[in-house]
């Protein structure tokens, strides 16, 4: 039945070719690109997406800068800190010497051994205070936090040693093969001995972009003035309104710094994450417009045909096909330009991602995303196709008699 | 004649609105998308100091550890940035005509007390020894620079950005003013127009699209304040330091030079210079790893430094796949057109008109559709820059230099329209003119 129906149909497509193999072409295009943006998009989604560890929609920065004479660095980040403690709606706030998530920070070397011979683990890390697992949020799966009788003073060289560590359970792995490393002992640059304290289950931590984001260490320590960052982690839903009394009430309450910024976790988030979410934006939008124009051009080419064969479907209706058989000949016709579009997109696809593979280090095109555009791309052709294949059942067979 | 052909376009063009809007549209929207990516990619990836790219050059030498390279992704290059005392050596070769040594430092630029109540900012400044300004031509609307002299002192001088003047003393002329940087009281001697450069060609670290720094400051303040790097700092080697002049002892690297090198002969004796120091200092046990010493121009540094990224070009492919099937589109439905109005040409064609006439007619057509698909085109590229820059140009993202809609991308809009309406508009009017008249005539 339909081998029968397909060759007439096939005859007079490759008698009048151009206009299908137009179509078929944009067919092709649409789903090489359909296929690889949308494999990309799901990569960058996935990489936002990733569980950060840190309760991120509930934390604040706060960054404050000494810069007349007579401040007191450590007699204000103390006077500060208090304050913020002790405001209702405040879970924890820490000294910290840099934002997660927000493309700064600092990392070093540790080692195995105290000669600090073989390969090296980074450690991206931060300091903070007693108040630093709280205030991150981040959860602690073994040993204990910081004293606040460990936390060492500020120390612009960080010439000495710090003796303990708080880390992730990633790092942990990476350096003792096991994350369970309450106790062990590692070594920095000097040789000198870190014991690990504690262990976080997950952590994120500077630069959104490096393979080792949650190799983290948390390190006791006040970081140096004049410049004192703030990480302050409220109860939910009162952010926004202690991040306004937090501005204000630091900048009046000592005129020899200045309260540089006063702003959201997510808004570092976010910023780092720009790139990514500009580049899901802008696909999503071409391809769904290239989806449109593809759909309109096969719409508005069937349309043309049915038109230019009015009188061909009127004198097929005249000998005795029924309308379904008129709709059953444009949908098929427009299946096979759509089929043979996708066997070339297909092969185009698979191209395109290789080269995508190879000059970008993405994985390689997953096949169940081709077989999903190819299903998409019969579908828009099918409803393109749809209106035109209807108006042509309509027409009657009396004007395959009249002379136009 | 071609007033004729005018009048039978627009004719033709109204029979049928919906799909002369389609392809009008298709057009408008494929060459909008590939003039916003083209915009945006070639500000990433121009040179924004091209008249000067044969003179200068940043030096690079390979001071790291022995074990493994700077950059494991990287291992052919040097450390981006130079050594305390490298870059002191390097500087002072007297080799180039202009040469300059710099970082960036942090610190709060406040008003004194004869401009009044400013708010304090907080602000980076480029700590940088005197030639920067004229080697990198860096415009100024009131004053200059510095001289050597001041380097050494160091004398309290400051050169402003425009926006920093603007906000402390209102936009006028400020030299001979003083303001406050960290507490210490600086002279104005220079205020910058503004100046964008994108990328940040002279330190593309921490951001190559960031905005330049908002004050500059002589080089000497560096080693008297003990002024730490606001930039990166990295270092390989163990090192126990005790002291800022330990710090500046290290092997830490954290500064970038520049030298300007006017022809092929200063830079070779510069190249020489920089392999006769490093193999004096390979003696007394510094730079263990194979010899590396670079001197790069400015598009190799910015191809060194990868400033494009890789989605740019990529953003640029997928625009041209899309104005493809947004051509191949208009080809199909002008195709389709015009043999559905075959009948007319084929009486045209009895009454005398040659394939020619029948060509140029059906050309002017497709050409007067694309011209209109091409001017939409531009308008919507042009507001969707608009809406690009609105959305994400600030000082804190950088990006301000790049959605301009400047001669380069009108040029290409041009190209892109001519292109476009020749692609669009040949083949379905050379179809039109090939056929046979009496074929359509005798159908009917």
């Amino acid at each position: 039945m339909i081998a029968r129906d397909i060759r007439p149909i096939l005859s007079a497509l490759i008698r009048n070719r151009t206009g299908a193999v137009l179509v078929a072409l944009q067919v092709a295009i649409a789903l090489a690109v359909l296929v690889n943006a949308v494999y990309i998009v799901k990569q960058r989604v996935d990489k936002v997406g990733r569980p950060t560890g840190i309760d991120i929609g509930n934390i604040f920065m706060v960054s404050s800068v000494g810069f007349a004479a007579g401040y007191d660095h450590a007699a204000t980040t103390g006077t500060d800190l208090a304050w913020l403690r002790s405001l209702p709606g405040v879970r924890a706030a820490t000294l910290s010497s840099g934002i997660p998530l927000s493309g700064g920070g600092s990392s070093n070397t540790l080692y195995q051994t105290a000669e600090a011979k073989g390969e090296g683990t980074p450690m991206n890390y931060f300091y903070v205070d007693e108040g630093g697992v709280d205030a991150l949020g981040v959860r602690l799966v073994a040993g204990r936090n910081f004293r606040a009788d460990e936390i060492l003073p500020e120390d612009p060289l960080q010439h000495e040693a710090v003796p303990s560590v708080i880390m992730t359970r990633a790092l942990a792995k990476a350096l003792f093969g096991t994350g369970n490393a309450v106790g062990r002992v590692t070594y920095d640059g000097l040789g000198r001995p870190v014991t690990v304290i504690g262990v976080i289950e997950h952590m994120q931590g500077s630069w959104v972009d490096w393979d080792k984001l949650d190799h983290v260490g948390l390190l006791p320590r006040h970081d140096a003035g004049p410049n004192a960052v703030y990480l302050v982690r409220t109860v939910p839903g009162q952010r926004d309104a202690i991040m306004k009394l937090a501005e204000e009430h630091l900048a009046a309450s000592e005129p020899r710094r200045m309260v540089q910024y006063v702003r959201p976790l997510d808004y570092y988030r976010d910023r780092s994450y720009q790139g990514d979410r500009n580049m899901a934006i802008f696909l999503v939008t071409v391809t769904a417009l290239l989806g449109c124009v593809t759909a309109l051009g096969i719409f508005a080419l069937a349309t043309f045909n049915v038109n230019v064969r009015t009188r061909q479907i009127g004198t097929r209706r005249a000998v005795g096909a029924r309308k379904a058989d008129i709709v059953r000949y444009f949908m098929v016709e427009n299946w096979l330009v759509t089929t043979a579009g996708v066997v070339l997109g297909a092969t185009l696809a698979l191209g395109v991602g290789f080269v995508l593979s190879r000059a970008y280090q993405l994985p390689r095109l997953d096949l169940y995303y081709l077989a999903g555009g190819v299903l998409a791309l019969w579908a828009i052709g099918q409803f393109a196709a749809w209106q035109p294949a209807r108006r042509a059942a309509k027409i009657s067979p009396s004007v395959a008699t009249r002379t136009v | 004649m071609m007033g004729y052909y005018f009048k039978l376009a627009t004719r033709s063009l109204a029979r049928n609105p919906g799909i002369t809007a389609l392809m009008v549209l298709a057009i408008a929207l494929g060459i909008a998308v590939c003039v916003i990516t083209l915009t945006v990619h070639h500000g990433m990836s121009s040179n924004p100091i091209w008249w000067k790219s044969d003179r200068l050059y940043t030096v690079t030498l390979d001071s790291w550890d022995p074990e493994r390279p700077a950059d494991e992704k990287r291992p052919a290059l040097p450390p981006p940035d130079l050594t305390w005392r490298d870059a002191e050596a390097v500087t002072r070769s007297g080799i180039p005509p202009r040469a300059v040594r710099m970082y960036k430092a942090t610190g709060v630029l406040s008003a004194d007390e004869t401009t009044g109540a400013v708010r304090p900012e907080r602000v980076l400044a480029r700590v940088t020894t005197a030639d920067f300004f004229a080697m990198f031509d860096v415009p100024f609307r009131y004053g200059g620079g510095w001289k050597s002299a001041a380097d050494t002192g160091p004398e309290p001088v400051i050169v402003l950005s425009a926006k920093m003047n603007e906000h402390f003393f209102g936009g006028a002329d400020s030299v001979g003013r003083t303001i406050r940087w960290d507490d210490r009281e600086y002279r104005v001697i220079g205020v910058l127009e503004h100046w964008h450069p994108a990328p940040k060609f002279y330190d593309v670290n921490n951001g190559a699209f960031d905005d330049p720094e908002e004050i500059y400051i002589p080089f000497g303040w560096a080693e008297k304040l003990e002024l730490r790097s606001a930039g990166n700092t990295n270092c390989w080697k163990p090192e126990d330091i005790q002291s800022v002049a330990d710090f500046l002892r290290s092997e830490c690297v954290w500064l970038q030079v520049w030298v300007e090198l006017p022809d092929a002969a200063a830079r070779e004796r510069m190249q020489a210079f920089l392999d006769s120091y490093v193999a004096g200092e390979r003696r007394s046990g510094r730079f263990q790893r194979p010899n590396n010493n670079r001197l790069t121009n400015v598009n190799q540094w910015l191809a060194d430094n990868e400033v494009v990224g890789n989605d740019s070009p990529l953003l640029v492919a997928l625009a041209f796949a899309f104005l493809a099937v947004c051509l191949i589109n208009t080809v199909g439905l002008l195709l389709a057109k015009f043999l559905g109005n075959a009948t007319v040409t084929g009486v045209r064609r009895a009454l005398g008109a040659s394939r020619r006439q029948v060509f140029l007619q059906h050309l002017t057509e497709a050409g007067l559709l694309a011209s209109v698909g091409a001017v939409l085109g531009v308008v919507l590229a042009g507001a969707g820059l608009w809406g690009l820059r609105i959305m994400y140009a600030s000082p804190q993202t950088g990006f301000t230099g790049l959605m301009h809609v400047n001669g380069w991308s009108f040029a290409i809009t041009v190209a892109l329209a001519i292109g476009t309406s020749l692609a669009a508009g040949l083949y379905p009017a050379w179809r039109i003119g090939r056929l046979a008249p009496a074929v359509y005539l005798k159908s009917q």
